[in-house]
């Protein structure tokens, strides 16, 4: 494969014939070798699926790295910017398999409403709560109940309390990743000031944990 | 625990009872981290991603990106997407397989 700098790269791609041909399938077999890096943690490369998605990566980047050359600002390598988007590929598909099975409300718990109340089978309950502890939850779960509307309660649960990704809230809220980026951040910030005139700040209520 | 009445205070519907919580403690501790490191202004997915790639190749060179890019940094502390984005392009970077 031939060195190249960012200005060949560009070049390469943006012209005619043979030389974009050349330039696509390196590029394509840097994203290949690349790839296994990024993803080995998530999906192990002797899974079955592991190959057809790696391919699959690569064709759905070369089509964005192509519809979006222009907006390469060339302060790092060329490469590296490829990277960014073959992971982001990969990794939107890989949470969407992972997380297929979960619908929101079933996360939600006991937070959500009153009557519903129902408990987390698999969550790890055998940790002992003191009685403050427990109130201190009480409290939190209020101030969330009252504070935040619905939609920010459940995306906040989802992401904060469940680990959810940003980005699986939002396809299940008919939402995208930005958007909903956006309102968890309004969901906190409400937070942040309730807690404020309530003359609290969260870390002295983290610290009644510690104890 | 003054601050903790404090909360009760208003028209008190009687605080539910007792019922399991939905939330551990570590949960509840990491949800209170992040409204505590709540900025009012943040980046978004956005516009994070358009400098992630400046961001993880001057990280990988050892630069102080946090210095640099306060603001990407603070994303990536509050966003676990990016976050888990950002960390495989620097696994590519530094072609760790972890
Ligand atoms: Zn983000």
């Amino acid at each position: 494969m031939i060195e190249r700098s960012n200005e060949d790269w560009l070049t390469s791609l943006q012209s005619p014939g043979k030389a974009k041909q050349g330039a696509l399938a390196d590029l394509r077999e840097i994203i290949l070798n690349s790839l296994p890096y990024a993803i080995s943690k998530y999906l192990h490369p002797s899974d079955p699926h592991f190959d057809p998605l790696i391919q699959e990566v690569a064709q759905e980047t070369l089509l964005r790295v192509m519809g979006r050359l222009e907006t390469f600002k060339g302060q790092s390598k060329f490469t590296t910017w490829v990277h960014t988007i073959s992971v982001r590929i990969a990794l939107t598909e890989l949470r969407r398999a992972r997380w297929k099975e979960v619908s929101l409300d079933e996360l939600q718990g006991g937070i959500d409403s009153d009557d519903k109340m129902r408990e987390m089978p698999d969550q790890d309950m055998d940790v002992e709560i003191s009685a403050e502890q427990s109130e201190i939850m009480a409290m939190i779960q209020k101030t969330m109940m009252e504070v935040l509307t619905d939609k920010q309660r459940k995306a906040l649960v989802a992401v904060a309390v469940q680990g959810m990704p940003i980005a699986e809230v939002a396809d299940r809220m008919g939402s995208n990743r930005n958007a909903l980026y956006k309102l968890l951040h309004d969901a906190r910030l409400k937070l942040k000031s309730h807690f404020e005139e309530q003359g609290i700040t969260p870390e002295n209520i983290r610290s009644s944990f510690e104890k | 625990m003054a601050w903790l009445k404090r909360l009760f205070r208003s028209k008190e519907k009687a605080a539910k009872p007792e019922h399991k919580m939905a939330m551990t403690s570590e949960q509840a501790d990491k949800m209170l981290r992040m409204i505590e490191h709540t900025q009012d202004e943040e980046l978004s997915c956005d516009e994070v991603f358009k400098l992630l790639y400046i961001y993880a190749e001057m990280a990988s060179l050892g630069e102080d990106v946090g210095e640099l890019f306060p603001l990407v940094e603070h994303h990536l502390e509050m966003c676990p997407d990016c976050r888990e984005e950002y960390e495989a392009v620097m696994r590519i970077l530094e072609k760790r397989m972890d």
